[in-house]
């Protein structure tokens, strides 16, 4: 059986390059079909009613009206009498036409009754959702050095101690955090395309899950999953909202069967932002105390938010963040609201916890008039991930490459150009990224043509690529000589896209199941050079004696000696599981990393706008396998972070609990003019190599948000409270008043 | 969207009895950058779908420095950008013209149609009443002309009636030592509607230290563009200095009445008014210092 590693560091020749999408082109010229593009011939067009309440009871749906729209072909109601609508856009009933002008005449024409209910939407104001009954049960993460003695009530006790601690502080900050609910907004909605073919379903849907994914469809239409294939060759965004067949992908599968004729429902614009995924708000009101150099000797804090109609609340188990200091009270409270539900946001309750408490600590170094870099890290003895020298020397990093030493200013005391003044301002961030479950095939034809087959998806971290790499790496190829399938759930199961889990997952599988097909194809070509197959390897296109390379055959000469029979090797892995020999660690993936990041910001004190003017990502990653979609990756998060920092929010009405922003033209994403300069670095030292590959899709978006508001309360020298820090929000701080 | 039919008129005269015709039931197609997201979004409704881009008389564009500008109301805003003598002595428009949309849209969409739209927060709109431009319409009972100060008379709405249409805008000639600019609040960089959108225009003494006449424009601030008057008059006979820019900002601010929506707060509108007519005076008398 083959060895399961790498390359020694600095031997690899495909993985950790440079290499261009090998889906590039075809994403750029539009030739890579989204399911949004699958139109199979006769197919007919399907829209969904949504509640055009915040919360109502139905007391009737017809949908004869619909039915009688010229071109409507089939009505569904996926709501009935009684049933309560618990925000608005919940899903009552689909129309499919022949076209889609129809199919939104049939939509509009079906008749509900509601009875409309008190909504609320409020999570901003704990007291008032108290008041209104909308609060439910949180949880605790106390820690305290000292153990309450056996007749101490331990509230009491913890109350006690907390603010003895506060009280011996050198410094207290009291301060309140908070951000926004925001939505996922997939450039390319939710939805899919469906078509029965002999009693089996097929269906092209838009997702993060392909061979997770059958079950659900499977389960409410009464078939097996075996007679269910999704296909997804590529997606237009997930970001964590796509793991599910969901209502509407399940009535599109159900109105192709009752029709007789594929079916495409995509959701509209307005629909994806309100019911296709919410990201938690959260809000903190917290007393830090600190000593005299700005180390956290206590913290105390309360927390509150919503995750829409169903109870939920960024965990406070994550707060503080990364800084877990021994003593500490951290208290969470759920709210319920008439808003949409929620949906695992990349890197979930992180990048919230990051915003409301990595804030609270510069907040400790403005109040001690102190260098936000030397709090940060000294702070880092408060670090229990087991990372903090990682984050030490990431801080160096950072703060060369963003210019920290030359351009620190305390708070709010920088120079003023005209009505502009500019900051700097730092946060840190953890995350798993362990690889997932995943098999794959890997095929070597006598023709010398190498594939890999799995049921994974990119979800737009470049998976095909780097699934190339891996091949190419073993086989000594390049990566072009590999072809990738991916998509489908007939393929062997690979895990979701979720979690910064999959180019661990594929690289473990990939290589395992590439190092055994080698094995397979040394074994042939050994007697033909006249060695053990142990004597030989895979380099620059060619087998050959190790040592001796001038004793070898060409790629395909060698795969030529297969005669009819291609190699097929099976690689599998399953997460967090072990050598089955010696019981160790797998040596190709890892988990856990750790990053810093740096904001430059520019702020107009006339107008409140906040401008990037430069953002550093210093992110360790493990083995990088494509380094420029890993780049990709942090390029992403950043402009992300940045979304949320500054600009992006779901707004609500109070009055009528509507998201009135649901529009693609008022929901803000920053555009290209907004992100400023944006500097990548990975952090990869030879003992980062070592450790195998871990996913970075997720923790590169969770620090910007606290990075680019302490870079505002550097420029400015007071706190912009709540993210996203609109121009608004920015002049109301300035007022003293919180926005 | 429901269907419709399209036709493109060849003549003033054949628009007209058309317009005339259908009423309400019609849509004027320019640009379309307007009227094709509304008919898909269902925010219109047209039986008759009517293209005036091939009616050559709202396609002319004629300049002389002595006449002014008349500028046909089917020219895209590309074309006043893409010419230098029109953004030198345009400027406002030109600055208009630059940043409605992105160059896609820049491409199709026409000022004449902005204009028709009649959004509160139509870019080319403050920069159109701060140069003092007059609309040309022409109806089933003739011609007719408007200032475009009082063309908008609600949102979405304004002075067109049954059967009419806008042919052409008309600018006075750009007057020595004068100098316009427009401006807008919006919380992004690029592509976005405005929060406060503020025209200007100045003209300065031959020495360039005292202003001569002055015209303010707000957008986006109450249900139609507003000509600041009083803030403008102020103006007048003072120096172009800082202080007197904020005061004349101070004047602006009290005729806004915006509402209070997702964009801001009526009280953050009003204060960027403020700001923004602080900001467009000084560069508008940057610029008529260079026209001379």
């Amino acid at each position: 059986m083959a060895n399961y590693v790498w390359p020694k560091f600095g031997t690899a020749t495909v993985i950790g390059k440079r290499h261009d999408r090998v889906d590039g082109v075809a994403k750029a010229t539009g030739t890579a079909k989204y399911a949004y593009d699958i139109n199979p011939a006769g197919m007919i067009i399907a829209r969904l009613l949504g509640s055009p309440h915040a919360h109502a009871k139905i007391k009737s749906i017809d949908l004869s009206p619909a039915k009688k729209v010229p071109g409507v072909v089939e009505a569904v109601a996926l709501k009935k009498a009684d049933d309560e609508l618990l925000f608005q856009g919940e899903e009552i009933a689909v129309v499919a036409a022949e076209s889609e002008a129809a199919a939104a005449e049939g939509v509009a024409a079906i008749k509900v009754e509601y009875e409309v209910l008190p909504h609320f939407v409020n999570d901003t104001d704990l007291a008032a959702a108290k008041a209104a009954g909308m609060t439910g049960k949180g949880g605790k993460n106390i820690s305290l050095a000292k153990e309450p003695g056996d007749d101490d009530d331990e509230d009491e006790f913890t109350e006690k101690e907390i603010n003895r601690l506060l009280k011996e502080s050198a410094v207290v900050v009291e301060g309140e955090y908070g951000i926004h609910m925001i939505t996922h907004m997939c450039l390319e909605p939710h939805g899919s395309t469906c078509e029965w073919k002999d009693g089996k379903l097929v269906a092209h849907l838009s997702t993060q899950n392909v061979s997770g994914t059958g079950p659900q469809f499977a389960g409410p239409l009464g078939i097996t999953a075996d007679d269910v294939t999704v296909h997804c060759d590529y997606i237009g965004g997930g970001f964590g909202s796509k793991f599910a067949a969901d209502t509407w992908g399940v009535a599109c599968a159900e109105l192709s069967k009752k029709t007789g004729r594929p079916v495409k429902l995509m959701l509209d614009r307005d629909q994806e932002l309100k019911i296709a995924g919410n990201r938690p708000s959260g809000f903190l009101k917290c007393r830090v105390g600190a000593d005299k150099n700005g180390v956290i000797t206590v913290w105390d804090s309360e927390q509150w938010g919503t995750a829409g109609a169903k109870p939920g609340v960024v965990s406070e188990k994550v707060v503080p963040y990364v800084y877990e200091p021994k003593n500490r009270r951290v208290i969470s409270h759920t709210i319920k609201t008439n808003r949409g539900l929620v949906r695992a946001w990349r890197a979930p309750n992180h990048p919230q916890a990051c915003a409301m408490s990595q804030t609270a600590i510069d907040d400790i170094a403005a109040k001690l008039g102190l260098n936000s870099l030397d709090v940060f890290k000294r702070n880092l003895v408060h670090v229990a991930n087991g990372k903090a020298e990682v984050y030490a020397a990431q801080m160096d990093v950072a703060a060369r490459l963003i210019g920290w030493n030359d351009k620190w200013h305390l708070h709010g005391k920088g120079p003023k150009k005209g009505s502009i003044v500019e900051g700097l301002g730092l946060a840190i961030h953890t995350w798993g990224g362990g690889g997932h479950t995943s098999k794959c095939t890997i095929r070597i034809s006598p023709d010398g043509g190498v594939s890999s087959t799995l049921g994974s998806q990119d979800l737009g971290v470049g998976t095909r690529t780097a699934i190339a790499a891996v091949v190419a790496e073993t086989f000594g190829l390049t990566i072009d000589d590999v072809q990738v399938n991916m998509g489908n759930s007939k393929y062997p199961a690979s895990g979701p896209s979720g979690g910064s889990t999959t180019i661990g997952g594929v690289s473990e599988s990939n290589r395992r199941g590439s190092l055994d097909a080698l094995d397979k194809l040394l074994a042939v070509v050994a007697p033909k050079l006249g060695v053990t197959a142990d004597q030989l390897e895979a380099k620059g296109g060619r087998i050959q004696v190790v040592g001796s390379p001038s004793k070898s055959l060409g790629w395909k000469e060698a795969c030529s000696l297969l005669g009819m029979n291609a190699i097929e090797a099976q690689g599998e892995y399953v997460r967090g599981s072990k050598d089955a020999k010696t019981g160790a660690d797998s040596k190709l993936s890892n988990s856990q990393v750790g990053g810093v990041q740096m904001a430059e910001v520019a702020v107009d004190l006339d107008t409140g706008v906040v401008k990037m003017k430069k953002f550093v990502a210093v992110q360790d990653v493990g083995t990088i396998i494509a380094r420029k979609q890993a780049e990709s990756q942090v390029y992403g998060s950043v402009i992300m972070g940045i979304a949320y920092a500054l600009f992006e929010e779901q707004i609500m009405d109070q009055a009528s609990g509507a998201f009135v922003n649901c529009e693609i033209a008022d929901y803000k994403l920053p555009r290209l003019g907004d992100i400023g300069d944006i500097v990548v670095e990975m952090y990869e030292p030879e003992s980062e190599y070592n450790r195998g590959v871990v996913g970075i899709g997720e923790p590169p978006v969770i620090a910007p948000g606290a990075a680019i508001s302490n870079a505002v309360a550097n420029a400015i020298g007071v706190r912009v409270s709540t993210l996203p820090m609109t121009p608004q929000r920015v002049l109301e701080a300035l007022k003293g008043r919180k926005a | 969207m429901k269907d419709f039919e399209y036709h493109p008129a060849a003549t003033v005269d054949e628009a007209v009895s058309l317009l005339s015709a259908h009423g309400e039931r019609a849509r004027i197609l320019a640009g379309g950058t307007d009227l094709l997201v509304q008919l898909r979004e269902g925010m219109r409704e047209a039986d008759l779908v009517l293209d005036v881009k091939k009616i050559s008389e709202l396609a002319r564009l004629d300049y002389a420095p002595a006449t002014g500008l008349t500028l046909g109301s089917t020219t895209p805003c590309y074309q006043i950008y893409n010419d230098k003598t029109l953004t030198a002595a345009y400027s406002a428009l030109a600055d208009a013209a630059h940043i409605i949309g992105g160059w896609q849209i820049q491409s199709r969409a026409s000022i004449g149609g902005n204009l028709c739209n009649s959004s509160p927060a139509a870019d080319s709109i403050p920069a159109l009443i701060c140069l003092g431009a007059i609309a040309h319409i022409a109806g089933p009972d003739g011609r007719r002309q408007v200032p475009v100060s009082e063309f908008c008379t609600g949102p979405g709405k304004n002075a067109l009636k049954r059967g009419e249409l806008l042919v052409a805008l008309q600018f006075p000639a750009s007057a020595k030592h004068s100098g316009s600019h427009y401006r807008r609040f919006i919380p992004r960089n690029e592509m976005d509607i405005a929060v406060v959108g503020v025209g200007s225009w100045v003209r300065l003494n031959a020495a360039g230290d005292k202003i001569e006449e002055a015209r303010i424009a707000l957008g986006a601030v109450a249900p139609t563009p507003l000509l600041a008057t009083e803030a403008a008059a102020s103006l007048v006979g003072k120096a172009p200095t800082e202080a007197n820019f904020t005061a004349a900002g101070e004047l602006a601010r009290k005729i806004a009445k915006p509402i209070s929506d997702m964009r801001g707060p009526a009280e953050y509108r009003v204060h960027l008014v403020g700001v923004l007519v602080q900001r467009t005076l000084a560069e508008a008398v940057t610029r008529a210092k260079k026209n001379v």
